[in-house]
Protein backbone atom coordinates (compact mmCIF):
# COMPACT_ATOMS: atom_id res chain seq x y z
CA UNK A 1 0.00 0.00 0.00
CA UNK A 2 0.98 3.63 -1.07
CA UNK A 3 2.68 5.40 2.31
CA UNK A 4 0.95 8.37 1.76
CA UNK A 5 -2.45 7.01 1.19
CA UNK A 6 -2.17 4.88 4.68
CA UNK A 7 -1.28 7.94 6.48
CA UNK A 8 -3.84 10.02 4.73
CA UNK A 9 -6.71 7.06 6.22
CA UNK A 10 -5.27 7.13 9.12
CA UNK A 11 -5.97 10.98 10.20
CA UNK A 12 -9.00 11.30 8.68
CA UNK A 13 -11.39 11.01 11.38
CA UNK A 14 -14.01 8.16 11.44
CA UNK A 15 -17.14 10.29 9.77
CA UNK A 16 -15.08 11.11 6.66
CA UNK A 17 -14.00 7.33 6.47
CA UNK A 18 -15.92 7.42 3.01
CA UNK A 19 -13.54 10.27 1.60
CA UNK A 20 -9.94 10.47 0.46
CA UNK A 21 -7.97 13.28 1.65
CA UNK A 22 -7.99 16.25 -0.68
CA UNK A 23 -4.12 15.96 -1.29
CA UNK A 24 -4.70 12.77 -2.79
CA UNK A 25 -7.75 14.11 -5.09
CA UNK A 26 -5.74 16.72 -6.17
CA UNK A 27 -2.63 14.69 -7.40
CA UNK A 28 -5.19 12.17 -9.06
CA UNK A 29 -6.88 14.62 -10.52
CA UNK A 30 -3.93 16.45 -12.53
CA UNK A 31 -2.62 13.06 -13.69
CA UNK A 32 -2.82 12.55 -17.09
CA UNK A 33 -4.07 8.58 -17.02
CA UNK A 34 -7.50 10.11 -15.08
CA UNK A 35 -10.58 9.85 -17.49
CA UNK A 36 -12.08 13.03 -17.02
CA UNK A 37 -12.29 16.04 -19.33
CA UNK A 38 -10.29 18.92 -18.46
CA UNK A 39 -11.23 22.70 -19.68
CA UNK A 40 -8.95 25.22 -21.20
CA UNK A 41 -7.78 28.47 -19.33
CA UNK A 42 -8.86 31.63 -20.81
CA UNK A 43 -7.08 34.57 -20.61
CA UNK A 44 -8.42 38.33 -19.86
CA UNK A 45 -7.86 41.35 -21.83
CA UNK A 46 -5.82 43.80 -19.46
CA UNK A 47 -5.23 46.48 -21.59
CA UNK A 48 -8.71 48.06 -20.97
CA UNK A 49 -9.16 50.75 -18.91
CA UNK A 50 -11.10 50.26 -15.97
CA UNK A 51 -13.48 52.37 -13.00
CA UNK A 52 -12.10 52.57 -9.80
CA UNK A 53 -13.70 49.73 -7.71
CA UNK A 54 -15.65 52.38 -5.67
CA UNK A 55 -17.04 53.95 -8.91
CA UNK A 56 -19.98 52.72 -8.29
CA UNK A 57 -20.72 54.12 -4.93
CA UNK A 58 -19.82 57.88 -6.39
CA UNK A 59 -22.16 57.35 -9.49
CA UNK A 60 -25.02 54.73 -8.22
CA UNK A 61 -27.63 56.50 -10.25
CA UNK A 62 -25.97 54.78 -13.34
CA UNK A 63 -26.65 51.65 -12.27
CA UNK A 64 -29.82 50.45 -13.64
CA UNK A 65 -32.77 48.99 -11.85
CA UNK A 66 -32.04 45.00 -11.21
CA UNK A 67 -35.80 44.44 -11.26
CA UNK A 68 -35.48 41.17 -13.72
CA UNK A 69 -39.08 42.14 -15.92
CA UNK A 70 -37.99 45.92 -15.98
CA UNK A 71 -34.84 45.43 -17.64
CA UNK A 72 -34.23 46.72 -21.00
CA UNK A 73 -30.26 46.85 -22.34
CA UNK A 74 -31.12 49.65 -25.06
CA UNK A 75 -33.23 51.89 -22.83
CA UNK A 76 -30.67 51.74 -20.10
CA UNK A 77 -27.67 52.61 -23.11
CA UNK A 78 -29.88 55.04 -24.10
CA UNK A 79 -30.87 56.60 -21.08
CA UNK A 80 -27.20 57.04 -19.83
CA UNK A 81 -26.27 58.87 -22.88
CA UNK A 82 -28.93 61.56 -22.06
CA UNK A 83 -27.44 61.71 -18.68
CA UNK A 84 -24.20 62.30 -20.02
CA UNK A 85 -25.72 64.80 -22.00
CA UNK A 86 -27.36 66.52 -19.23
CA UNK A 87 -24.05 65.98 -17.21
CA UNK A 88 -21.98 67.95 -20.03
CA UNK A 89 -24.17 71.25 -19.45
CA UNK A 90 -24.68 71.21 -15.67
CA UNK A 91 -22.02 70.44 -12.97
CA UNK A 92 -23.93 67.38 -11.09
CA UNK A 93 -21.25 66.68 -7.84
CA UNK A 94 -19.95 63.63 -5.82
CA UNK A 95 -22.78 63.36 -3.07
CA UNK A 96 -23.91 61.35 -0.88
CA UNK A 97 -27.16 60.85 2.08
CA UNK A 98 -25.79 63.00 4.73
CA UNK A 99 -24.39 65.82 2.32
CA UNK A 100 -25.74 69.18 3.08
CA UNK A 101 -26.78 70.53 -0.58
CA UNK A 102 -27.87 73.31 -2.04
CA UNK A 103 -30.29 73.11 -5.15
CA UNK A 104 -31.57 75.81 -7.41
CA UNK A 105 -33.77 75.70 -9.59
CA UNK A 106 -36.66 77.52 -11.99
CA UNK A 107 -39.51 78.41 -10.90
CA UNK A 108 -42.21 80.79 -12.75
CA UNK A 109 -44.06 81.46 -9.43
CA UNK A 110 -40.79 82.80 -7.11
CA UNK A 111 -39.79 86.12 -7.04
CA UNK A 112 -36.69 86.46 -9.57
CA UNK A 113 -38.50 83.28 -11.11
CA UNK A 114 -35.80 80.86 -8.41
CA UNK A 115 -35.55 79.40 -5.89
CA UNK A 116 -32.98 78.09 -3.77
CA UNK A 117 -33.51 75.53 -1.40
CA UNK A 118 -31.17 74.04 1.16
CA UNK A 119 -30.65 70.73 3.26
CA UNK A 120 -29.81 67.85 4.26
CA UNK A 121 -29.55 65.09 1.78
CA UNK A 122 -31.80 61.95 3.64
CA UNK A 123 -32.64 59.50 1.03
CA UNK A 124 -31.24 58.99 -2.55
CA UNK A 125 -32.33 56.65 -4.70
CA UNK A 126 -33.99 55.75 -8.53
CA UNK A 127 -32.78 54.42 -11.50
CA UNK A 128 -31.27 55.80 -14.49
CA UNK A 129 -32.80 59.62 -15.28
CA UNK A 130 -35.49 59.09 -13.27
CA UNK A 131 -33.04 59.07 -9.88
CA UNK A 132 -33.66 61.48 -7.46
CA UNK A 133 -33.30 62.99 -3.88
CA UNK A 134 -34.84 64.40 -0.48
CA UNK A 135 -33.09 67.40 1.23
CA UNK A 136 -34.48 68.08 4.90
CA UNK A 137 -34.78 71.28 6.89
CA UNK A 138 -36.27 73.45 8.79
CA UNK A 139 -37.82 76.31 8.25
CA UNK A 140 -39.78 78.83 10.55
CA UNK A 141 -39.89 75.49 13.51
CA UNK A 142 -41.54 73.19 10.51
CA UNK A 143 -39.69 70.53 9.43
CA UNK A 144 -39.34 70.70 5.46
CA UNK A 145 -38.29 67.86 2.51
CA UNK A 146 -38.03 68.59 -0.67
CA UNK A 147 -37.74 65.81 -3.49
CA UNK A 148 -35.64 66.53 -6.73
CA UNK A 149 -35.26 64.46 -9.43
CA UNK A 150 -31.36 64.44 -10.53
CA UNK A 151 -31.79 65.03 -14.13
CA UNK A 152 -34.49 67.12 -13.92
CA UNK A 153 -34.17 70.15 -16.80
CA UNK A 154 -35.61 72.82 -14.32
CA UNK A 155 -32.84 72.82 -11.90
CA UNK A 156 -29.78 75.46 -12.45
CA UNK A 157 -27.56 74.51 -10.32
CA UNK A 158 -26.62 71.86 -7.60
CA UNK A 159 -24.14 73.00 -4.73
CA UNK A 160 -22.71 70.41 -2.03
CA UNK A 161 -21.94 72.77 0.91
CA UNK A 162 -20.74 70.20 3.10
CA UNK A 163 -19.23 66.74 1.83
CA UNK A 164 -19.85 63.92 4.18
CA UNK A 165 -21.35 60.02 4.83
CA UNK A 166 -23.06 59.30 7.77
CA UNK A 167 -23.43 55.34 9.19
CA UNK A 168 -27.30 55.14 7.60
CA UNK A 169 -28.24 54.79 3.91
CA UNK A 170 -31.45 56.25 4.55
CA UNK A 171 -31.84 59.64 7.63
CA UNK A 172 -35.50 59.04 7.71
CA UNK A 173 -35.58 59.36 11.39
CA UNK A 174 -34.39 62.64 11.39
CA UNK A 175 -38.24 63.15 11.44
CA UNK A 176 -38.59 61.29 14.75
CA UNK A 177 -35.35 63.40 15.94
CA UNK A 178 -34.91 66.86 17.05
CA UNK A 179 -34.83 70.04 14.85
CA UNK A 180 -31.97 70.82 16.00
CA UNK A 181 -30.16 67.18 14.00
CA UNK A 182 -31.62 68.22 10.63
CA UNK A 183 -31.43 72.10 10.96
CA UNK A 184 -29.34 73.99 8.32
CA UNK A 185 -28.36 77.60 8.05
CA UNK A 186 -29.45 79.08 4.25
CA UNK A 187 -26.29 81.11 4.27
CA UNK A 188 -24.07 78.60 5.15
CA UNK A 189 -20.64 78.83 3.63
CA UNK A 190 -19.24 75.49 1.89
CA UNK A 191 -16.77 73.53 3.35
CA UNK A 192 -13.80 72.54 1.52
CA UNK A 193 -12.00 69.98 1.56
CA UNK A 194 -8.75 69.33 0.92
CA UNK A 195 -7.83 67.53 -2.16
CA UNK A 196 -6.74 63.95 -2.88
CA UNK A 197 -8.89 63.05 1.10
CA UNK A 198 -11.45 60.51 1.43
CA UNK A 199 -14.98 61.24 2.37
CA UNK A 200 -15.31 62.01 5.52
CA UNK A 201 -17.89 59.83 7.62
CA UNK A 202 -20.03 61.52 10.12
CA UNK A 203 -20.10 59.29 13.19
CA UNK A 204 -22.97 61.05 14.34
CA UNK A 205 -25.52 59.41 16.81
CA UNK A 206 -28.91 61.00 16.72
CA UNK A 207 -30.79 60.78 19.80
CA UNK A 208 -34.72 60.33 18.75
CA UNK A 209 -37.57 61.88 20.27
CA UNK A 210 -40.51 59.99 22.34
CA UNK A 211 -42.98 57.61 20.42
CA UNK A 212 -45.02 57.94 18.41
CA UNK A 213 -42.63 57.58 15.36
CA UNK A 214 -43.30 57.85 11.29
CA UNK A 215 -41.83 54.05 11.40
CA UNK A 216 -40.77 51.05 13.79
CA UNK A 217 -36.69 52.00 14.04
CA UNK A 218 -36.30 49.27 16.57
CA UNK A 219 -37.13 46.78 14.38
CA UNK A 220 -34.74 48.30 11.51
CA UNK A 221 -30.73 48.09 12.45
CA UNK A 222 -29.62 51.58 12.58
CA UNK A 223 -26.15 52.38 13.30
CA UNK A 224 -26.62 56.53 13.49
CA UNK A 225 -29.39 56.25 16.42
CA UNK A 226 -28.57 55.97 20.32
CA UNK A 227 -30.63 53.32 22.16
CA UNK A 228 -33.85 53.90 21.91
CA UNK A 229 -35.22 53.07 25.29
CA UNK A 230 -38.08 51.41 24.62
CA UNK A 231 -39.71 48.88 26.63
CA UNK A 232 -38.57 45.00 26.60
CA UNK A 233 -41.57 44.04 24.65
CA UNK A 234 -40.66 46.06 21.63
CA UNK A 235 -37.34 44.54 21.62
CA UNK A 236 -38.98 40.86 22.07
CA UNK A 237 -41.46 41.86 18.80
CA UNK A 238 -38.39 43.10 16.66
CA UNK A 239 -36.42 39.55 17.28
CA UNK A 240 -39.58 37.69 16.64
CA UNK A 241 -40.15 39.62 12.89
CA UNK A 242 -36.35 39.61 11.97
CA UNK A 243 -35.22 37.64 9.11
CA UNK A 244 -31.51 36.96 10.33
CA UNK A 245 -31.46 34.34 7.03
CA UNK A 246 -31.39 36.66 4.88
CA UNK A 247 -27.93 38.52 5.62
CA UNK A 248 -26.43 35.38 4.27
CA UNK A 249 -28.30 34.59 1.43
CA UNK A 250 -26.06 34.93 -1.97
CA UNK A 251 -28.56 34.06 -3.99
CA UNK A 252 -30.97 36.86 -3.03
CA UNK A 253 -28.32 39.53 -2.61
CA UNK A 254 -27.57 38.35 -6.20
CA UNK A 255 -30.95 38.38 -7.49
CA UNK A 256 -31.58 42.08 -5.85
CA UNK A 257 -28.46 43.85 -7.32
CA UNK A 258 -27.00 44.28 -10.72
CA UNK A 259 -24.06 41.65 -10.74
CA UNK A 260 -20.44 42.99 -10.37
CA UNK A 261 -19.23 41.99 -14.29
CA UNK A 262 -21.80 44.26 -15.68
CA UNK A 263 -21.06 46.78 -13.25
CA UNK A 264 -17.83 46.92 -14.23
CA UNK A 265 -18.74 46.78 -17.72
CA UNK A 266 -21.49 49.63 -17.59
CA UNK A 267 -19.25 52.10 -15.06
CA UNK A 268 -16.16 51.59 -17.40
CA UNK A 269 -18.65 52.90 -20.34
CA UNK A 270 -19.54 55.85 -17.30
CA UNK A 271 -15.59 56.76 -16.35
CA UNK A 272 -14.88 56.51 -20.23
CA UNK A 273 -17.15 59.19 -20.39
CA UNK A 274 -17.03 61.01 -17.40
CA UNK A 275 -12.91 61.65 -17.76
CA UNK A 276 -14.11 64.26 -20.97
CA UNK A 277 -17.04 65.84 -19.05
CA UNK A 278 -14.63 66.52 -16.37
CA UNK A 279 -11.72 67.99 -17.97
CA UNK A 280 -14.69 70.44 -19.54
CA UNK A 281 -15.84 71.30 -16.42
CA UNK A 282 -12.49 71.91 -14.87
CA UNK A 283 -11.54 74.86 -17.93
CA UNK A 284 -15.20 76.22 -17.18
CA UNK A 285 -14.01 76.80 -13.70
CA UNK A 286 -11.04 78.43 -14.36
CA UNK A 287 -12.47 80.38 -17.07
CA UNK A 288 -14.65 81.77 -14.15
CA UNK A 289 -19.07 82.20 -14.23
CA UNK A 290 -20.36 82.72 -17.88
CA UNK A 291 -23.29 84.25 -19.05
CA UNK A 292 -26.61 82.20 -16.97
CA UNK A 293 -28.32 79.72 -18.82
CA UNK B 1 -22.23 37.32 -13.20
CA UNK B 2 -23.04 33.10 -12.71
CA UNK B 3 -22.60 31.27 -15.30
CA UNK B 4 -25.51 29.14 -15.33
CA UNK B 5 -29.06 29.89 -16.19
CA UNK B 6 -31.32 30.31 -12.43
CA UNK B 7 -34.62 31.33 -11.84
CA UNK B 8 -35.79 34.78 -11.72
CA UNK B 9 -37.48 33.81 -8.49
CA UNK B 10 -35.71 31.68 -5.86
CA UNK B 11 -37.82 28.44 -4.92
CA UNK B 12 -39.40 28.60 -1.53
CA UNK B 13 -38.85 24.89 -0.33
CA UNK B 14 -40.99 25.01 2.19
CA UNK B 15 -39.82 21.46 3.22
CA UNK B 16 -36.12 21.39 2.48
CA UNK B 17 -35.46 22.24 6.20
CA UNK B 18 -38.19 19.51 7.56
CA UNK B 19 -42.09 20.57 7.30
CA UNK B 20 -42.98 24.00 9.55
CA UNK B 21 -38.80 25.50 9.28
CA UNK B 22 -39.55 27.94 6.92
CA UNK B 23 -36.81 29.95 5.75
CA UNK B 24 -34.36 29.33 8.05
CA UNK B 25 -34.58 25.91 7.50
CA UNK B 26 -34.18 26.29 3.45
CA UNK B 27 -31.19 27.67 4.01
CA UNK B 28 -29.41 25.50 6.43
CA UNK B 29 -29.93 22.82 4.05
CA UNK B 30 -28.71 24.58 1.10
CA UNK B 31 -25.87 25.07 3.50
CA UNK B 32 -25.70 21.06 4.10
CA UNK B 33 -25.95 20.83 0.69
CA UNK B 34 -23.55 22.99 -0.25
CA UNK B 35 -20.69 21.63 2.55
CA UNK B 36 -21.54 17.96 1.25
CA UNK B 37 -20.59 19.84 -2.54
CA UNK B 38 -17.59 20.96 -1.64
CA UNK B 39 -16.46 17.93 0.71
CA UNK B 40 -17.23 15.19 -1.40
CA UNK B 41 -17.25 16.99 -4.78
CA UNK B 42 -20.56 15.08 -6.22
CA UNK B 43 -23.70 14.70 -4.25
CA UNK B 44 -27.13 13.27 -5.82
CA UNK B 45 -30.35 14.26 -4.12
CA UNK B 46 -33.88 15.87 -4.99
CA UNK B 47 -33.75 18.16 -8.62
CA UNK B 48 -34.80 20.98 -6.71
CA UNK B 49 -32.89 21.15 -3.93
CA UNK B 50 -29.44 20.76 -5.91
CA UNK B 51 -30.05 23.21 -8.35
CA UNK B 52 -31.02 25.64 -5.64
CA UNK B 53 -28.26 24.58 -3.59
CA UNK B 54 -25.67 25.18 -7.11
CA UNK B 55 -26.51 28.73 -7.27
CA UNK B 56 -24.98 29.39 -3.89
CA UNK B 57 -22.37 26.88 -4.51
CA UNK B 58 -21.37 28.73 -7.50
CA UNK B 59 -22.02 32.22 -6.27
CA UNK B 60 -19.36 30.81 -3.16
CA UNK B 61 -16.29 29.96 -5.23
CA UNK B 62 -17.16 33.00 -7.61
CA UNK B 63 -16.89 35.08 -4.20
CA UNK B 64 -13.85 33.45 -3.16
CA UNK B 65 -12.22 34.00 -6.75
CA UNK B 66 -12.97 37.55 -6.99
CA UNK B 67 -12.10 38.62 -4.18
CA UNK B 68 -9.84 36.02 -2.22
CA UNK B 69 -9.12 35.48 1.34
CA UNK B 70 -7.87 38.42 2.48
CA UNK B 71 -11.59 40.07 1.77
CA UNK B 72 -13.52 40.44 5.47
CA UNK B 73 -16.95 39.52 3.92
CA UNK B 74 -15.56 36.65 1.71
CA UNK B 75 -13.68 35.04 4.57
CA UNK B 76 -17.29 35.47 6.57
CA UNK B 77 -19.60 34.08 3.75
CA UNK B 78 -17.32 30.79 3.73
CA UNK B 79 -17.57 30.66 7.44
CA UNK B 80 -21.31 30.85 7.16
CA UNK B 81 -21.92 28.59 4.37
CA UNK B 82 -19.56 25.83 5.12
CA UNK B 83 -20.05 23.75 7.98
CA UNK B 84 -17.14 21.69 8.43
CA UNK B 85 -14.08 24.54 8.64
CA UNK B 86 -11.13 22.52 6.81
CA UNK B 87 -13.19 22.83 4.11
CA UNK B 88 -12.96 27.33 3.87
CA UNK B 89 -9.26 26.23 3.73
CA UNK B 90 -10.20 23.97 0.53
CA UNK B 91 -12.17 26.74 -1.00
CA UNK B 92 -9.62 29.41 -1.05
CA UNK B 93 -6.48 26.88 -0.94
CA UNK B 94 -7.61 23.98 -3.93
CA UNK B 95 -10.84 24.96 -5.73
CA UNK B 96 -10.09 28.91 -6.28
CA UNK B 97 -6.78 27.99 -7.96
CA UNK B 98 -8.52 24.91 -9.76
CA UNK B 99 -11.25 27.27 -11.58
CA UNK B 100 -8.44 30.07 -12.40
CA UNK B 101 -9.66 31.86 -16.01
CA UNK B 102 -12.54 28.78 -16.02
CA UNK B 103 -14.28 29.91 -18.87
CA UNK B 104 -17.45 28.11 -17.43
CA UNK B 105 -19.22 27.46 -14.71
CA UNK B 106 -17.93 25.31 -12.05
CA UNK B 107 -20.36 23.00 -11.42
CA UNK B 108 -22.06 20.34 -13.44
CA UNK B 109 -26.02 19.45 -13.15
CA UNK B 110 -27.06 15.91 -14.37
CA UNK B 111 -30.57 15.37 -13.83
CA UNK B 112 -31.79 11.55 -12.97
CA UNK B 113 -35.28 10.99 -13.76
CA UNK B 114 -37.98 10.13 -11.04
CA UNK B 115 -37.88 7.76 -7.95
CA UNK B 116 -39.89 4.59 -8.90
CA UNK B 117 -41.98 2.75 -7.18
CA UNK B 118 -43.37 5.39 -5.16
CA UNK B 119 -43.63 8.92 -5.26
CA UNK B 120 -42.53 10.59 -8.02
CA UNK B 121 -39.51 12.75 -6.94
CA UNK B 122 -37.12 13.70 -9.67
CA UNK B 123 -33.43 13.87 -8.76
CA UNK B 124 -30.19 14.72 -9.93
CA UNK B 125 -26.75 14.66 -9.76
CA UNK B 126 -24.32 17.55 -8.77
CA UNK B 127 -20.42 17.64 -9.51
CA UNK B 128 -18.24 20.55 -9.40
CA UNK B 129 -15.92 20.00 -12.38
CA UNK B 130 -12.78 18.82 -12.95
CA UNK B 131 -13.64 16.07 -10.08
CA UNK B 132 -11.37 12.80 -9.89
CA UNK B 133 -14.20 10.74 -10.05
CA UNK B 134 -15.50 8.63 -13.48
CA UNK B 135 -17.86 10.37 -15.47
CA UNK B 136 -21.47 10.74 -15.10
CA UNK B 137 -22.27 9.66 -18.70
CA UNK B 138 -19.15 7.58 -19.82
CA UNK B 139 -17.35 8.25 -22.88
CA UNK B 140 -18.30 6.68 -25.75
CA UNK B 141 -15.30 4.52 -26.83
CA UNK B 142 -13.77 4.70 -30.65
CA UNK B 143 -14.73 1.10 -31.72
CA UNK B 144 -14.03 1.55 -35.22
CA UNK B 145 -10.90 -0.10 -35.48
CA UNK B 146 -12.04 -2.79 -33.68
CA UNK B 147 -11.51 -6.68 -35.57
CA UNK B 148 -15.23 -7.03 -35.62
CA UNK B 149 -16.20 -3.45 -37.23
CA UNK B 150 -13.73 -3.51 -39.81
CA UNK B 151 -15.17 -7.55 -40.79
CA UNK B 152 -18.73 -5.79 -40.56
CA UNK B 153 -17.37 -2.79 -42.68
CA UNK B 154 -15.50 -4.60 -45.68
CA UNK B 155 -18.78 -6.90 -45.85
CA UNK B 156 -21.20 -4.48 -46.24
CA UNK B 157 -18.66 -2.75 -49.10
CA UNK B 158 -18.66 -6.28 -50.96
CA UNK B 159 -22.21 -6.47 -50.54
CA UNK B 160 -22.54 -2.76 -52.13
CA UNK B 161 -19.77 -3.58 -54.94
CA UNK B 162 -22.09 -6.64 -56.25
CA UNK B 163 -25.14 -4.83 -56.36
CA UNK B 164 -23.47 -2.18 -58.35
CA UNK B 165 -22.18 -4.97 -60.94
CA UNK B 166 -26.06 -6.64 -61.11
CA UNK B 167 -27.46 -3.23 -61.57
CA UNK B 168 -24.69 -1.97 -64.23
CA UNK B 169 -25.52 -5.30 -66.14
CA UNK B 170 -29.10 -4.85 -66.14
CA UNK B 171 -28.82 -1.18 -67.85
CA UNK B 172 -26.58 -3.04 -70.28
CA UNK B 173 -29.14 -5.67 -70.91
CA UNK B 174 -31.87 -3.03 -71.29
CA UNK B 175 -29.21 -0.80 -73.64
CA UNK B 176 -28.65 -3.79 -75.97
CA UNK B 177 -32.02 -4.71 -76.42
CA UNK B 178 -33.04 -1.24 -77.47
CA UNK B 179 -31.02 -0.97 -80.06
CA UNK B 180 -31.92 -4.15 -81.38
CA UNK B 181 -35.50 -3.25 -81.04
CA UNK B 182 -34.34 0.09 -82.66
CA UNK B 183 -32.70 -1.49 -85.88
CA UNK B 184 -35.29 -3.64 -86.58
CA UNK B 185 -37.93 -0.75 -86.02
CA UNK B 186 -35.74 0.75 -89.06
CA UNK B 187 -35.65 -2.56 -91.11
CA UNK B 188 -39.03 -2.63 -90.96
CA UNK B 189 -39.56 1.02 -92.09
CA UNK B 190 -37.66 0.96 -94.74
CA UNK B 191 -38.94 -2.49 -96.23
Amino acid sequence: MNFSLFCSALVVPCRFSNTLATKLVERHRKSKLASHTREEAETKDTTVLTAPRDYKFVYPEFLPDPTWWKRDRIREKLEREDMMRRRSVIEIPEFYVGTVMAVESSDKYAPGKKNRFVGICIQRGGHGLRAGFTLRNVIDGQGVEVQYDLYNPTIIRLEVLKLEKRLDDELLYLRDAPQEYSTVPFDMEPVVLPPGIAVPINTMKVKLGPRPWHERWERQELKGVEDLGLPERFYKRAAEVAKPWQKHDLMRDYRLAINEDETEEIMTDVYGKMQGIETQQKLRRRQGPGPAK
Amino acid sequence: MLRIPIKVTARKLPHAGGRGSGPQGRINKMRKLVTALIRHERIEGQYQWVDEARGYAERLILEAQRNGDTHKGTMEMADYWLLEKDLVHKLFKVLVPRYTNYPASFTQLWSLGETFPGRPVPMAVLELKGNPWPPVVPKERDQRNSLVNILLDQARKDYRQQKYESIAALELNKQSEQQTSNIDDSSASTS
